[in-house]
């Protein structure tokens, strides 16, 4: 047994050294940005609270970026970030405490909160613009767009900072020793997986569990198999309930992914293992020693959750592909998506010119040079992206033949961060789909 | 004696299941980061055998080679003084396909663990290793390969260090910022309810007014009220009452001139009356039960000595009640400290004012995986509380006695 005093002075001094070159270099660098920042006035003083649920090195990006709001225009941003976010939001709201801007990760609790009256909307100018600057424009209108307890409907919603979570996450290392080729239809992709089985390898690593939001992975696979064995009207369709959540169209993707996520030989540590493993801790086993999965199907913020935070994208340990549509069905290259959303709870002139350096190129790539951020701002410079795994995948964005927003994320809260989550949970650990897909119903029909 | 030998090996289970949680968290937060995450803590102190991925060599630059040696501790450990691994190599994970001897032209995927000395085939060249790590790799001609990531498995000794408490203490100023916060929000939410419950506990106690018993049922009652219940209405009062104070101060000072008018509604003295009024009813029913037992002979003689309601509290009932004062200050104490739902909701909400439980949650953010670290803070959380009862423990003892034994 050893205990180190001598590594304990010499680490000291290490992180005394890196973190003051930290507090030197991380903020200049970010502003600096291929388009120039427009005129926001001056705000010289004055406040803005801002609350959300990103933490960590989301939060520090978060921080980095409006550290060059505060630099143009003399305002002071708060940002305070919790995993609480969706509960301390409520009742700050109801308390008259709001933030001058809350950060919504999922559409279904601010539309509920516009309806109680809690939302400033952000105007017709600022939905028209977003219309005409944004990729697939009016889905990310539409995305923001809630109506108020008198039914009228108003942008609400501005969405920042995007995730494509069509991917495929694999080791090239890994494939590279076991021969494996990048498959580019769903039949390759599932013979592959076969394949691993046979060689004894474990094809997925498959997680769920995320506190009280367990099953939004689960509910993310299935959506991306909705548009991969159904027309996209369907999913429109479905997101509004027309198509009921017992059709056969969606028990049948709920199947497609139980094919995956419900077979023992598939999935690292089997499938019982997917309702408790942490979905941040579910990628890991590419990395580990040795590999205990050679897949892991994820949005495109999980590098942050790898070993080494994302440095293994950069160095080529880690890699992605698209996750791709059955040949036989003939649906193009449909891709899934999500974004957070900016609302405006409290207004000020400053609040006001915040919204407006968000629409500026320049406030997306400074975000975009850091790293896990993805814009459909057709006007923000494309070489900003820190890497060019992040520029491949802007192509898959730009590829796509189907763009459809996460389904969950669009579906009234009781179901879209209630019902699907906890009743994929339930699939996850046994219901079989027609139960499940009942029960899902049910709610839906409880709440309409 | 039988029952007192079962009473002592009861005692020593109670005291066991206490311990090891806090051995773990000591002993998680002084390993390295592969150890902490690869194996329990109980295996903290003898060899163990864990899993690293090395490098060959490194990228740039090399020039072609026929023979290459190097030593697998070396690769490991180049780059970082913490930590040394140190040990004996016991396997290889191998992979790779190799000829089908049953197919000729085929290829099958050969998965093995390799032992010392036995070699391999890695990038066309022969790979050899010892179990003190030195190996060699020979190529039939000389060639610059790519370097070789591969997995190791090492029957490593046990290492200590302290680096991850200097990483959360000194990295950056949460760690530090945190534990201010926490003074400044514990420390008069425990002496404020401590005093009002003293002066109440006294007048329910000795002092007889119309609808005393009433009263007190009342505030034994308040008891029962939870916490979460009330979080809503009182942050409703706190931001009533800060919209009252944001027009004071623009109307008392010339704030406005400089936009600082804003008085928040989340604030250090939010939580202080917070924690006091849900201290508050506790406090009072503990310190009434125990000053209405201490000799009534003594008030009476002090009464006839001319001392008033005032003099007779501070000259002999707080002396006397020391014990009971200790007790419940350590229980308050404990309690704010390590509050985490009243802080969230009514506390201060900006980076540098977040107190320990919070700056903890968001360390699991923050840290994710990296055990060693998030149990350093949480070593570091402890220590305060440990502090603080052990140097007041034996009031806590005679003052949980008191009031249970008449005299005692």
């Amino acid at each position: 047994m050893r205990f180190n005093s001598k590594t304990l002075g010499a680490a000291t001094v290490a992180a005394l050294l890196t973190s003051g070159a930290a507090f030197a270099g991380s903020h200049s660098d970010v502003c600096n940005t291929p388009s120039a920042l427009g005129d926001l006035g001056n705000f010289e003083g004055e406040v803005i609270t801002i609350a959300g649920s990103m933490e960590g090195k989301d939060e520090e990006m978060l921080t980095n970026t409006i550290s060059c709001f505060e630099k143009a225009t003399g305002a002071v941003v708060k940002y305070s970030g919790s995993r609480d976010f969706a509960a301390l939001i409520v009742a700050d709201l109801r308390s008259n405490n709001a933030p001058n801007i809350a950060i919504f990760p999922q559409p279904g609790l601010a539309g509920d909160m516009a309806k109680e009256g809690h939302l400033v909307p952000l105007g017709d100018a600022t939905a028209s613009w977003m219309a005409d600057n944004y990729g697939a424009g009016q889905s990310w209108v539409d995305l923001g767009t809630y109506a108020n307890a008198d039914g009228k409907k108003d942008m609400y919603g501005f969405a920042f900072k995007m995730d494509l979570k069509s991917l495929v996450w694999f080791s090239p290392e890994q494939f590279e020793d076991n021969g494996y080729e990048i498959p580019s239809t769903m039949e390759d992709l599932i013979a592959l997986s076969d394949q691993m089985v046979a060689d004894g390898n474990t094809p997925w690593c498959i997680g769920v569990e995320s506190g009280n939001a367990t099953g939004w992975t689960a509910t993310d696979w299935m959506e991306d198999i909705m548009l991969r064995t159904t027309s996209p009207e369907n999913y429109d369709r479905w997101v509004s309930n027309d198509l009921p959540f017992n059709s056969p169209e969606v028990i049948n993707a709920m199947d497609v992914y139980g094919q995956f996520s419900r077979n023992d030989a598939y999935v690292a540590g089997g499938a019982s293992s997917v309702a408790t493993t942490f979905f941040g801790d579910a990628p890991k086993g590419l990395f580990s020693s040795p590999a205990s999965c050679m897949m892991h199907r994820q949005a495109s913020f999980i590098p942050a959750f790898f070993p080494k935070k994302g440095e293994e994208v950069a160095n080529g340990e880690a890699d992605f592909f698209y996750f791709p549509p059955f040949a036989a069905q003939d649906l193009g290259n449909p891709v899934l998506g999500a974004g957070t959303l900016w609302t405006m709870t409290k207004d000020s002139p400053a609040t006001r010119a915040f919204f407006e350096f968000m629409k500026e190129p320049a406030a997306h790539e400074a975000w975009m040079s850091q790293g896990t951020f993805l814009t459909a701002h057709k006007g923000a410079d494309l070489n900003a992206y820190a890497t060019p795994a992040l520029r491949k995948q802007g192509e898959i964005l730009s590829n796509a033949t189907t763009f459809r927003f996460d389904a969950s994320d669009l579906m009234p809260g009781a179901i879209g961060a209630g019902a699907f989550w906890s009743e994929m949970t339930a699939f996850a650990n046994g219901q079989d789909s027609k139960t499940t897909a009942d029960n899902i119903q049910a709610a839906w029909d409880a709440i309409k | 004696m039988i029952s007192r030998s079962l009473r002592h090996v009861v005692l020593a289970l109670i005291v066991f299941i206490w311990v090891v949680p806090f051995v773990a968290l000591v002993t998680t937060s002084l390993r390295s980061e592969t150890a902490s995450k690869t194996s329990g803590f109980w295996k903290a102190f003898t060899p163990t055998e864990l899993g690293h991925r090395f490098s060959t060599h490194d990228g740039d630059n090399q020039d072609a080679f026929v023979v290459m040696t190097g030593n697998i501790f070396e690769r490991l450990n180049q780059g970082s003084e913490s930590f040394p691994v140190t040990g004996d190599v016991k396997s290889i994970f191998f992979k790779g396909r190799v000829p089908d001897p049953d197919n000729p032209g085929e290829t099958i995927l050969l998965r093995k663990l390799v032992p010392p000395n036995e070699p391999m085939e890695v990038r066309d060249g022969e790979f050899v290793f010892d179990e003190f790590g030195n190996f060699t790799w020979t190529f039939p001609e000389a060639s610059a390969p790519q370097p070789k990531n591969l997995d190791v498995f090492i029957d490593q000794d046990p290492v200590f260090g302290a680096d991850a408490f200097v990483e959360v203490l000194f990295q950056d100023k949460n760690v530090p910022n945190a534990l201010i916060s926490s003074f400044i929000v514990t420390i008069p939410a425990t002496i404020i309810p401590i005093t009002i419950a003293a002066f109440a506990a006294y007048a329910f106690a000795w002092m007889s007014f119309p609808g005393r018993d009433w009263l007190f049922v009342i505030v034994v009652s308040l008891m029962v009220v939870p916490t979460q219940l009330a979080f809503l209405p009182v942050l409703q009062g706190f931001s009533g009452i800060a919209s009252w104070a944001t027009q004071l101060n623009a109307w008392l000072t010339d704030c406005e001139l400089n936009d600082t008018c804003q008085v928040a509604s989340k604030s250090f003295a939010g939580l202080w009356i917070t924690h006091t009024a849900f201290g508050l009813p506790l406090a009072i029913y503990l310190l009434r039960n125990y000053i209405v037992g201490l000799p009534k002979e003594l008030l009476q003689s002090a009464r006839i000595d001319g001392a008033n309601h005032l003099q007779i509290f501070t000259k002999i009932i707080v002396p006397l009640s020391v014990p009971a004062l200790a007790s419940f200050s350590i229980f308050q104490f404990l309690w704010v400290w390590n509050d985490l739902i009243v802080a969230l909701y009514i506390g201060p909400n900006n980076a540098e004012d977040l107190v320990f439980p919070i700056r903890l949650q968001k360390q699991l953010g923050t840290f994710k995986d990296q055990l060693h670290l998030l149990n350093a803070s949480a070593v570091i959380s402890m220590i305060v509380p440990v502090i603080v009862f052990l140097s007041m423990q034996r009031y806590f003892i005679r003052g949980l006695l008191a009031g249970s034994v008449k005299g005692g």
